[in-house]
């Protein structure tokens, strides 16, 4: 390592010199290429602190534009500047909340338009997940700093982490919940979110997110969804449909009302009485388990604290009744206990509420 | 706050670029060799850097106190640092007192649950020992980068272990360098990587996966666990060098979950000449009994030269010596003493728990007073001042120094107030104290010995209304101003008396990112120097309606008394965040330049969540507040040691029908422990509200005449 660490001196002093006489700049020649795949989006917004523009990719010959499912599409009269400063209206196909992307095409008038430079989306989602350390560069627009056809705005980072945006991350205000790239670099601000990131080589990765609060940690977050985005939902029966960023892009479907997954505690019954919920942060402490419920056959005791739902920790009773909201009956949950000193692991079979299996 | 980050970091990824992409075709290499290294140093470290989950709060188990200030509270991170099972974190992940805490480490499949055992509060660091390790287990601990290789413009990788669910996954990585070290008066190392809650416990290593420091948020000017959580992501971040930690461990390690050891700063126990660290010549203005100071022979009007072999020529450069020492450390300092350099060897430091209560005279004084000497408002009863028959009207002009011989003469009270407070804060009570005072009856000049009490558990009822001699804007200390009629026009301009708006007034901060409301009664006047109190409202209670129904309870309590009420707004749901301190210190710090504020009279008031940051300002803000009154509030964990030169006193009241009950009879034991003056108010048939009803009234005009006596001495 030590000798590593020598050569890379010898190569930054060796470098550093012949910088200069060098023309061509191979860093610049990918910025270039970048931008010009890249779009500045003007739409809603401009009050309550809300920006109206934002950042999108190109990702066809016919002008289809991916970007991020914000308040700016919430208008009739959208608007795209090209590289080159050209200017088009957008129309909205279709946002998929639960990705938290929107897809949308150029207008182009009867004769269309013909983009000449765009990425390959479907490749960009077959890329394999970069770990943590690597250096990525983020392309946007963000504070509206680049007008016209000035490029975008550069940032470079690294890979800080690749994990699921809701619950672990803490960002319960996300329709996304799956897999993102947290960087290590301030790119989520005002007209960002659906800029790119991409490896120091301008392959395309991931698209800039929005602004939001990690509730876990009450710091702001920067974030990434990866092309390869799929999401999961829960219809109200159970049953599991899945879709992807490349499924909106293939079957450009309108926007995709999800019956929603059951949001109202108590639809299941695990026999767990709770202490009394007085306070913010009330710790679940079992304070008593009904006899033949789910959590008396895992042989739960009063006094044990409730620590894990699925791996899911469980800070407070608030987190605890949430954490539950998601589930149905019959699903299988494994429980980690506290008892005294020892951590303890548990499985239980949800059952119905009482009332209802009558 | 959120506004200038992104140009941070434009800023550092610009001067970034510079150095790391030097070059077309080849800069390829480079960046792949430092992404290998980044990424081999970040493996090495990974099974040392631990996964910390908590749950509760100690007094949230109690069903004591209401609310926090919130911290985030999801998992946060460790570094062993001992292979039985020790791990360091940061105290800002402990700041709420968790009831239960757990660790995961890499390659141990089950989680473990872990004690505090240890504290050092100089460095804000915690030690968890981790309970119940299969017997035999011996815990990879990492290798600490010598302080002697630790230079600015090495790289630094900041490692968490927050973001990936799976201990045994990669950590969250931020990558920057050193930006300086010897920070926060040679405690500290900075860094550019982005340091915060994802990685405060966690390691800054170099691209060899040796530890520099262990991640904290800090800041120079303010102390505590949460101190500097507001830089956080900004690209000022800041390490524990693992030398130094390594170097106290086994102190640390002595400490159990039912003894913990807690590493306090060593205090030398003197008050310096001048307040001014940069200018000034270091004198030793008085020595506090029973200090370290005094044990070790240091002396009023000693210049402090050296320390521990350093020359010294200002208190700042002290401040670098001993302000990274502890409580037992020793330490060497030369004086200059009548013009001979004298060497005082091996003085053992001190702890501020030497705290003493504040001694006591028994008078109010008239403020806004700039002649020579203190005229005296009020006697308090049984006090030591009636003892020795001072009077109303009476004025104090010359009295003994501090703990200086009874033959050495009396000094005149050229400071006034500010001068006799600053006497009496170094004294205890039973010291003796001559005074020579001008009788108010017959005009004539006597000499007192009083014998300086404790002071006591009241609040006068019988206040006298005449409370200041309204030349507030003449400079104290000066001559009394001499009656020229034509002239007075000239001195006025001194501080001019601004265009000063009075009312219900709203406000935002200059930044504009945040509101606040003030009220300003229409009897201000700026000769008369008024006492503000900040209003820190419950969750919930941020709409401007609310502000307004609180301004209307105490209105006229303001114009009556000259107060200033200074509102700020939480914008966060759940209550205050320690983010949300900027706003309420500028909002303060404005009202300080526009209207004429007595700075002995500043009082964070607070209700629920809102007494909580009212407590939380009293003791990161010394230098600003002088007081916390709060209303149906507990303070969690423990409260910060007094500081002589910092005097803070405390009105906590509650309904008997209120939960928090037993949890503020607490506070006030804790409190008072520290030899705080603590005044508690129960108000019968009252639950969780303001001060409310009759009795609930009665209360409120009894902190209006705290807040009117908050300058007694």
């Amino acid at each position: 390592m030590k000798r590593l660490f020598a050569l890379l001196v010898v190569v930054w002093l060796g470098l550093s010199v012949a910088d200069r006489a060098v023309a061509d700049d191979s860093f610049a020649a990918i910025a270039e290429e970048v931008n010009q795949k890249l779009v500045k989006l003007f739409g809603s917004g401009g009050f309550k602190g809300l920006a109206s523009y934002g950042t999108g990719v190109l990702i066809s010959r016919d002008g289809y534009i991916l970007t991020v499912n914000s308040h700016i599409l919430d208008t009739r009269d959208l608007r795209v500047h090209l590289y080159d400063g050209t200017r088009y209206n957008a129309k909205v196909i279709a946002r998929e909340p639960v990705l938290d992307v929107a897809l949308l095409q150029i207008e182009g008038g009867m004769r269309g338009v013909d983009i000449e430079h765009y990425f390959d989306v479907f490749q960009a989602a077959k890329r394999p997940i970069l770990e943590p350390g690597t250096h990525v560069l983020a392309f946007s627009n963000l504070f509206q700093i680049a007008t016209r056809d000035e490029p975008m705005s550069v940032q470079r980072g690294v890979i800080a982490a690749y994990s699921k945006l809701a619950g672990r991350i803490g960002i319960f205000e996300a329709s996304y919940r799956g897999n993102v790239y947290v960087l290590d670099a301030i790119t989520n601000n005002p007209g960002a979110g659906g800029g790119v990131i991409t490896t120091r080589k301008g392959e395309l990765i991931a698209m800039i997110g929005k602004e939001l609060r990690n509730e876990l940690t009450n710091t702001w977050i920067n974030y990434a969804i990866p092309f390869s985005a799929r999401a999961e939902t829960t219809d109200k029966d159970g049953k599991k449909t899945e879709t992807s960023i490349l499924d909106l892009v293939t079957k450009k479907e309108k926007y995709k009302p999800l019956p929603e997954a059951p949001k109202v505690a108590n639809q299941v019954f695990h026999g767990i009485v709770l202490v009394p919920n007085v306070v913010e942060r009330t710790p679940p402490y079992v304070e008593e388990v009904i006899p033949g419920s789910p959590a008396d056959k895992a042989k739960l005791r009063p006094d044990d604290l409730i620590v894990y739902i699925d791996g899911l920790p469980v800070q407070d009773i608030n987190t605890f009744n949430t954490i539950l909201a998601n589930y149905v009956p019959r699903n299988e949950i494994k429980l980690e206990i506290q008892r005294g000193d020892k951590l303890i692991t548990v499985s239980l079979t949800l059952e119905r509420p009482i009332d209802k299996k009558k | 706050m959120r506004s200038y980050l992104p140009l941070l970091a434009l800023a550092t990824a610009a001067l970034g670029g510079l150095m790391l992409m030097p070059a077309p075709g080849r800069s390829d290499e480079v960046d792949e060799l430092q992404e290998k290294a980044i990424k081999a140093a970040v493996n090495k470290i990974a099974p040392t850097v631990v996964k910390i989950e908590t749950s509760g709060g100690t007094e949230v188990v109690k069903g004591g106190a209401r609310g926090l200030i919130r911290r985030g509270q999801g998992p946060t991170t460790g570094l062993i640092v001992h292979p039985d099972g020790y791990v360091i974190s940061s105290a800002y992940n402990f700041a709420d007192k968790p009831s239960t805490i757990r660790v995961a480490v890499p390659g141990i499949k089950e989680r473990r649950v872990a004690r505090v055992v240890g504290t050092d509060q100089t460095r804000m660091l915690t030690l968890l020992k981790l309970v119940d390790l299969p017997p035999g287990t011996k815990l990879d601990v990492p290798v600490p980068a010598p302080k002697s290789e630790i230079q600015i413009g090495l790289t630094a990788i900041a490692v968490g272990r927050t973001l990936v669910p799976e201990v045994n996954g990669p950590p969250n990585v931020s990558v920057g360098i050193i930006s300086a070290i010897d920070r926060i008066w040679g405690k500290a190392i900075q860094t550019d990587a982005k340091v915060s809650p994802t990685n405060y416990g966690g390691p800054l290593i170099d691209l060899q996966g040796r530890v520099q420091g262990v991640l904290v948020p800090a800041s120079p000017q303010a102390e505590g666990e949460t101190a500097g959580f507001e830089w956080y992501d900004s690209g000022i971040g800041f390490a524990i060098p693992l030398e130094d930690i390594n170097a106290v461990l086994p102190r640390l390690m002595k400490g159990t979950e039912k003894e913990p050891v807690v590493l306090k700063r060593g205090f030398m126990g003197v008050l310096m000449k001048s307040q001014d660290m940069y200018e000034a010549v270091p004198t030793i203005e008085s020595v506090l009994p029973n200090s370290a100071a005094e044990r070790g022979g240091l002396k009023a009007g000693d210049i402090l030269r050296e320390v521990d072999g350093r020359k010294v020529s200002n208190y700042a450069q002290v401040m670098h010596q001993l302000g990274k020492k502890y409580e037992g450390d020793l330490i060497s300092i030369k004086v200059e003493r009548d013009n001979k350099e004298v060497v005082l060897d091996k003085i053992v430091l001190g702890s501020a728990e030497e705290a003493f209560p504040q001694a006591f005279l028994g008078i109010l004084p008239i403020r806004d007073d700039p002649a020579d000497g203190v005229e005296i408002r009020y006697v308090y009863p049984k006090s030591p001042a009636e003892a020795a028959k001072l009077q109303i009207g009476d004025r104090i002009l010359k009295v003994s120094r501090p703990n200086a011989p009874s033959s050495a003469p009396l000094v005149e009270l050229k400071g006034g107030r500010e001068m006799l407070m600053q006497f009496l804060q170094v004294m205890r009570p039973g010291q003796e104290m001559k005074l020579e005072v001008k009788r108010k009856a017959g005009g004539k000049t006597e000499t007192l010995t009083v014998k300086l009490a404790e002071a006591p558990d009241l609040v006068p009822e019988d206040l006298p209304e005449n409370s200041s001699a309204k030349q507030a804007l003449t400079p104290v200390g000066g001559k009394p101003p001499i009656k020229k009629p034509e002239k007075k026009d000239d001195q006025q301009p001194q501080k001019p008396p601004l265009k000063a708006e009075t009312g219900f007034l709203k406000r935002t901060t200059p930044a504009a990112d945040a509101t606040y409301w003030l009220y300003v009664p229409d009897t201000y006047d700026p000769n008369i120097a008024c006492s503000v109190v900040v209003w820190l409202h419950p969750v919930g209670k941020n709409k401007e309606r609310d502000i307004e129904d609180f301004v209307d309870v105490w209105m006229t309590f303001c114009d009556d008394h000259h107060i200033i009420l200074v509102c700020p707004q939480s914008d966060n749901m759940l209550g205050w965040t320690p983010g949300e301190t900027d706003v309420v210190m500028e909002a303060v710090k404005s009202v300080q330049e526009t209207y004429t504020v007595d700075r002995r009279r500043i009082v964070a008031h607070g209700m629920g969540v809102g007494g909580e940051m009212a407590f939380y300002l009293g003791f990161q803000y010394r230098a600003m507040f002088r007081a916390v009154a709060t209303v149906g509030t507990a303070l969690r964990g423990n409260p910060r040691e007094k500081v002589p030169a910092q005097p803070l006193t405390f009105f906590l009241a509650a309904g008997d029908k209120d939960p928090v009950k037993p949890a503020l009879e607490e506070t006030r034991d804790k409190l008072r422990k520290l030899k705080y003056n603590v005044l508690e108010r129960i108000i019968p048939n009252m639950g969780v509200e303001y001060l409310d009803g009759r009795a609930g009234i009665k209360t409120l005009e009894e902190l209006i005449r705290w807040i009117d006596s908050l300058d007694r001495m």
